[in-house]
């Protein structure tokens, strides 16, 4: 496919989430964006689109054949897993370990409860087979790969029914021959079965988390190929004859077929756009270190952006029995970008504890029956409640006044639930309810930040989501961080990170040995292997390679830990003459982390990845939504910030004159959300609409 | 007392106790995360077998960090009301002190669980103590296990001492400490990972004091103790009263000396006292436990089965006594050895629960296939370097009502296994099989969970020493209401010959080049009467 001038670019946005399927329009030559916004569709989502697409391609006098890249994200993957209903999937692994997948790690995610359940595999044991073959941790062969065992187990299980095989077999990272001969007869002998090999879906050392890899992407790949497919015929049929682009966890796009290949990468998609869409703002207003944080109906979300980079993991967990809990879900070791996650959002229940204290969430009210001012029968206090009885909400305008709130039902149920019975005032108790979310947010971020070896207070704050503006001052301003951004657009702000970002592979080995006694001819012979791979995928996705970059990155660790940190290397060639530097890079970034370093102790490297990446877009947005009113102060209302009532001005966001500044407090109202800026606050609202706060 | 307790409810209504009781929390688990992360320590990092606690000027905990192992409820404050009776009373504590110890009796009851107390001040003035525990890397002696003969063959001991006096550090203690134990470097580092994570909890703690204008934690501290202790005796008064008695065998050596364990549980009121009289002596093997110990492994089922929710502090643990006569292998003293003290502590759920199913049979889980099982490695590879590898293996887990017990799960203590490959690439060895002994838990309504066969070969060309400890090769998890017992352990070596051999239960063997060891874990017990 021929390049074409970046300026000629349009490019669209889609996020499909539970309830909305967003949209952005970005016209590189005007620098405009456009958004839309429509209801998700069930249980064919591509219909939503669709209707989405037509819409503001019309509203716009648009046409979908001007769409030169669409980027794609969608929970389909994540909600496959969470509710089971991937294909029938069978297990084919070293005979003598079955039942790995099973056992686990042995460990439980809650000490103290008695009645823990654990996730079940999503391979049964009836489904999981043993083949007799060995491979031995140097990678060689001990006994070979049994063919007619291979070929039998097979013919077997597909007359069970069984749609996707899962191929994991014990130290395949080190040598895959027997993993990819299994694959072979597979697609020569049995093509209607998906498979997936373990030394192509995450090819590192651990067997447990990556069989559990393994076996979940083979159990999503069959429906994911489908709709995929579907949503290349439909948006062909609709016109569409540009580059379809899909977004996965680590922020970075991928194209159809390694979005088919590889489904579990889409697992956070969302989520990541979220993060990317802080970064695009980062760039616009030049800040390098941000928190992004991101609080909606039922969590709260939290994310490091550090030097204009998404923090990324390789630790992640899918379909958690308990949400909150670490460890009670089934691993996938992908990358992903690193965000915490708690039960505190708009939706969450405050309740007494058996000890008479208040708290709140993690239980929601989601948004049936929603928060008691929703007036759709629930009577629980939540967050939303609080927000409105302190005059932080406008019950004329959630939504832009699409949804009235009422007031009534939100103090009832706070009186009667937590007011009354603590013999404290509605006010009182909803500030407290406000103060403690914000405590427990700030609290998380903090313990994730310091996790990183990084001080918050050199980060600025990037809030988004229905209630992120809402309570973002307060947890800014107990982070101590000296800034807070509440973005333009944060109605679609996932989609909207969809468009910043690179499309980009990233290719794995383990390859264990101590710096000293590394075979530096062998390891460049890999890199050069990945990278070839990677410069391959990308060439395919339109990108030559004469615009690629590509970034090594070991995994480390001083030898006889457990845990590896992801590390950076200066370029791409390597040799003994790199340990210097690799040495010092490693001890950096462990003094970073960790405040202190090992010195005289061997360093060792895991797991080599090479991420080759594309262009990054320059984007130049300009202001594109025209409000109604014709001043930007809308009036004033009594809000109660802690000790009393405040005559507190309220502002509409979109009349906002760039450079005007004003002190808190106030209030900004916008459709989506309200910024709340109380007495420490400066706000600014800058070219692009974004609301600036200083913090002292 | 009572006029303390009305004017701290007054100082700190609902909600502000609330946030200032989270934030102490957070500010404890901030200090560990850093410790886990930074430990070298495989037993500290992957098991999360350290503690990080606040607490106030009497050595009452206030907030112990939440990831945590059960070994150490109770022992920090314990210890430091120690520190402060027998060793350095009030007046003497500086700024800039830091006090270490791995005395058993005093900290969590085996020599390489090292306790690090830092005092707190504010405005020159004592305010508090923070401390944390965790597993060193190495501690001298001979490897971990239960073959030591006695104490003295555990390593190094160290008695109550400044390891800072006044902010200088103690050269004669590091000295001593480094040239006393194998991978000095790990251990040097880990103990100075203690002390930061301590420095890192007091900043935290100035930042909330500042924020919130505190000049003390004292009316704070007795706030948080009132309630948790008011949640904890309000749970237990609902439980019927009554004495409780359970009689509960296990392996001891698993050759000639078994061990039985006889506990008397007693509820009155809104009080719990637990009494192990009738219990086996002191054993000749390394598995001998002391009373702090036994009392954090014995409050921990009682916390599970009352109140898991509840946070862990003084108040938590004021309604529980533990008593056992001196001498026996649950109150030990010196010079028995206490290395593999943790055999014995996974173990006391069993009589425990035994005894609590009689009283509130609802809320408890038959027997699990414990204690862990834990294998030492070490040895020479072909090349001449040498390896140390640890091996933990969990049992199936016991039926609960309304629940099947899950197959191979840790309890009470939390340890993850080390991966097939892991352990391949670091010890010459070849793993032949892990997988489930279908039918090895017990039936049931609720069965209990399957245990595990894992056998690995030698594969290299000299000899590995192992240590074993292991536990269920004699008895079985019981079942409870009608459920049936978990099958047996059975532990064995196959020669190169393809012939059975014995290998020590709990103990030191060598695996010969193309010798097998092969393992099968214990079921857990079913719970309820199987249907038809």
């Amino acid at each position: 496919m021929g390049e074409k001038n970046i300026i000629d670019c349009m490019k669209l946005g889609i996020d499909i989430g539970g309830t909305f399927t967003d949209l952005v329009l970005l016209e590189p030559r005007s620098g405009k964006l456009f958004f839309g916004k429509t209801l998700t569709t069930y249980p064919d989502p591509t219909r939503g689109i669709l209707n989405g697409l037509q819409e503001l391609m019309s509203l716009h006098g648009k046409s979908v054949a001007e769409v030169t890249t669409l980027i794609h994200g969608t929970t389909l993957v994540t909600n496959a897993i969470i509710e089971r209903k991937g294909a029938l999937t069978a297990l084919l692994t070293t005979s003598g370990f079955e039942d790995v997948l099973e056992i686990g790690r042995e460990m439980r995610y809650d000490i103290y409860d008695v009645f823990i359940r654990m996730p079940a595999p999503l391979v049964p044991a009836s489904l999981r087979f043993g083949i007799r073959e060995r491979v031995h941790a140097t990678g060689k062969v001990i006994q070979p790969l049994d063919e007619r065992e291979v070929v039998k187990t097979l013919r077997a299980l597909v007359n069970k029914g069984v749609r996707a095989v899962a191929v994991s077999l014990l130290h395949s990272y080190a040598n895959p021959a027997h993993e990819k001969r299994i694959g072979e007869i597979i697609r020569t002998q049995f093509p209607t079965l998906a498979y997936s090999l373990s030394s192509e879906i995450m090819p590192e050392i651990r067997e447990y988390e990556r069989t559990s890899a393994t076996a979940m992407n083979a159990y999503v790949q069959p429906l994911t190929s489908h709709y995929l497919s579907q949503l290349e015929t439909i948006l062909g049929d609709a016109g569409f004859k540009g580059q379809l682009h899909i977004m996965n966890s680590a922020g970075r796009l991928t194209t159809i077929q390694g979005a088919g290949k590889a489904p579990i990468q889409l697992l956070e998609s969302g989520p990541a756009g979220g993060t990317m869409a802080g970064i695009f703002f980062g760039e616009l207003l030049k800040k390098k270190n941000l928190v992004a944080f991101d609080m909606g109906g039922t969590t709260a979300k939290a994310s490091i952006i550090r030097n204009g980079q998404p923090e990324i993991t390789n630790h992640f967990e899918a379909a958690r029995e308990k949400r909150f809990k670490k460890g009670s879900g089934l691993p996938v070791r992908i990358p992903v970008i690193d965000m915490i996650e708690i039960g505190a959002g708009g939706g969450s229940i405050a309740h007494l504890n058996h000890l008479g204290l208040l708290t709140v969430g993690p239980e929601s009210a989601a948004s049936q029956p929603g928060p008691a001012c929703y007036n759709r029968g629930g009577d629980l206090p939540t967050v939303t409640d609080a927000d409105l009885v302190l005059g932080f909400l406008n019950e004329g305008y959630f939504l832009g006044g699409t949804m009235k709130l009422s007031r009534e039902k939100a103090r009832a149920a706070i009186k009667k639930h937590i007011a009354a019975p603590l013999g404290i005032s509605i006010e009182q108790a909803a500030w407290g309810i406000h103060r403690l979310v914000n405590e427990n947010m700030a609290n998380a971020a903090r313990v994730h930040i310091i996790e990183k070896g990084l001080d918050p207070r050199h980060f600025s704050m990037m809030a988004f989501g229905g209630a992120g503006p809402v309570h973002a001052y307060h947890v800014a301003r107990q982070l101590n961080a000296p800034q807070l951004i509440v973005p333009a657009g944060a109605g679609v702000l996932s989609a909207l990170g969809f468009l910043v970002s690179p499309i980009a592979t990233e290719e794995i080995t383990s390859y264990i040995s101590t710096l000293q006694q590394i075979n530096w001819t062998h390891l460049q012979k890999i890199l050069e292997s990945m990278t070839e791979k990677g410069r391959q995928f990308l060439a395919k996705a339109g990108v030559p390679s004469t615009r690629t970059k590509v970034k090594v990155v070991a995994d480390m660790r001083y030898a006889g830990q457990g845990h590896e940190i992801s590390v950076s290397l200066p370029g791409s060639k390597l040799s003994a003459a790199s340990i210097p530097a690799i040495t010092r890079s490693f001890r950096e970034e462990y003094r970073l982390r960790y405040g202190r370093d090992m010195e005289g102790i061997p360093i060792e490297a895991v797991t080599w990845r090479v991420l080759v990446s594309g262009p990054k877009t320059a984007l130049h947005p300009k202001q594109s939504v025209v409000g109604k009113h014709t001043l930007p102060l809308k009036g004033k209302r009594k809000v109660y910030w802690g000790k009393k009532y405040v005559f507190t001005p309220v502002y509409d966001r979109y009349l906002l004159k760039p450079g005007q500044r004003i002190k808190g407090p106030c209030i900004i109202e916008e459709f989506e959300s309200t910024t709340i800026i109380g007495e420490h606050g400066v706000v600014t609202s800058d070219q692009y609409n974004n609301l600036v706060i200083e913090l002292s | 007392m009572s006029m303390k307790r009305k004017k701290s409810s007054l100082t700190f209504d609902a909600i502000e106790l609330s946030i200032l009781w989270s934030r102490l929390i957070s500010l404890v688990d901030e200090a560990g995360t850093t410790l886990q992360r930074t430990a070298f320590s495989s037993v500290t990092r992957e098991s999360a077998d350290f503690a990080v606690v606040l607490m106030d000027t009497k050595g009452q905990s206030l907030a112990q960090s939440s990831v945590s192992v059960p070994s150490f409820l109770g022992v920090m404050p314990f210890l430091v009301k120690a520190l402060i009776k027998d060793h350095f009373p009030l007046p003497t504590w500086k700024e800039g002190d830091v006090v270490i110890t791995n005395d058993p009796w005093l900290c969590a009851g085996h020599k390489p669980d090292i306790g690090i107390v830092t005092p707190i001040f504010r405005k020159k003035k004592l305010i508090g103590f923070i401390g944390c525990i965790a597993h060193s890397p190495d501690i001298g002696g001979t490897l971990w296990g239960a073959g030591a003969r006695d104490f003295y063959e555990e390593g190094l001991y160290l008695p109550p001492m400044k390891l800072f006096d006044g902010g200088v550090r103690n050269e004669t203690i590091f000295l001593l400490i480094s040239s006393n134990v194998r991978a000095s470097r790990q251990t040097i580092g880990d103990i100075l990972a203690q002390v930061a994570a301590n420095d890192q909890g007091i900043r935290g703690l100035h930042r909330m004091m500042d924020e919130n204008n505190l000049d003390t934690i004292d009316e704070l501290g007795a706030s948080i103790i009132q309630s948790s202790e008011k949640a904890m005796r309000d749970a237990i008064r609902k439980a019927p009263d009554g004495v409780y008695r359970s009689v509960y065998h296990a392996d001891g050596d698993g050759i000639k000396e078994a061990i039985q364990f006889v506990c008397t549980l007693t509820i009155r009121g809104d009080e719990i006292e637990v009494d192990y009289d009738g219990t086996s002596p002191a054993h000749s093997l390394a598995i001998n436990a002391v009373l702090n110990y036994v009392f954090a492994y014995t409050a921990y089922p009682i916390k599970c089965v009352f109140s898991p929710e509840v946070p862990n502090n003084e108040g938590s643990f004021r309604p529980i006594r533990v008593t056992a006569p001196e001498g026996c292998l649950l109150n030990a003293k010196k010079p028995s050895p206490l290395g593999a003290r943790n055999v014995t502590g996974n173990l006391l759920h069993g009589p425990v629960m035994k005894a609590l199913s009689q009283a509130v049979p609802d809320q408890v889980q038959a027997d699990c296939g414990a204690a862990v099982w834990v294998m030492v490695l070490s040895g020479r590879r072909n090349d001449g370097s040498e390896y140390v590898e640890y091996l933990f293996l969990a049992g199936g887990y016991g039926g609960r009502k309304g629940l099947a017990g899950p197959p191979t799960l840790c309890y009470p203590t939390n340890v993850a296994n080390v991966p097939i490959e892991v352990f391949e690439h670091d010890a010459p060895v070849l793993v032949t099989e892990k997988s489930l002994i279908k039918g090895s838990g017990g039936t049931g309504k609720y069965p209990g969970g399957d245990g595990q066969r894992f056998a690995y070969k030698n594969i290299g060309t000299l000899p590995i020493h192992i240590s074993n400890v292991t536990e269920k090769i004699n008895h079985q998890a019981y079942g409870l209401l009608g459920g049936s017992s978990g099958k047996k352990g059975n532990l064995y070596v196959r020669t190169a010959a393809g012939k059975k051999r014995f290998t020590p239960p709990k103990g030191h063997d060598y695996l010969q080049p193309g010798e097998e060891l092969v393992m099968e874990l214990p079921g857990g017990g079913g719970y309820g009467k199987p249907k038809g």
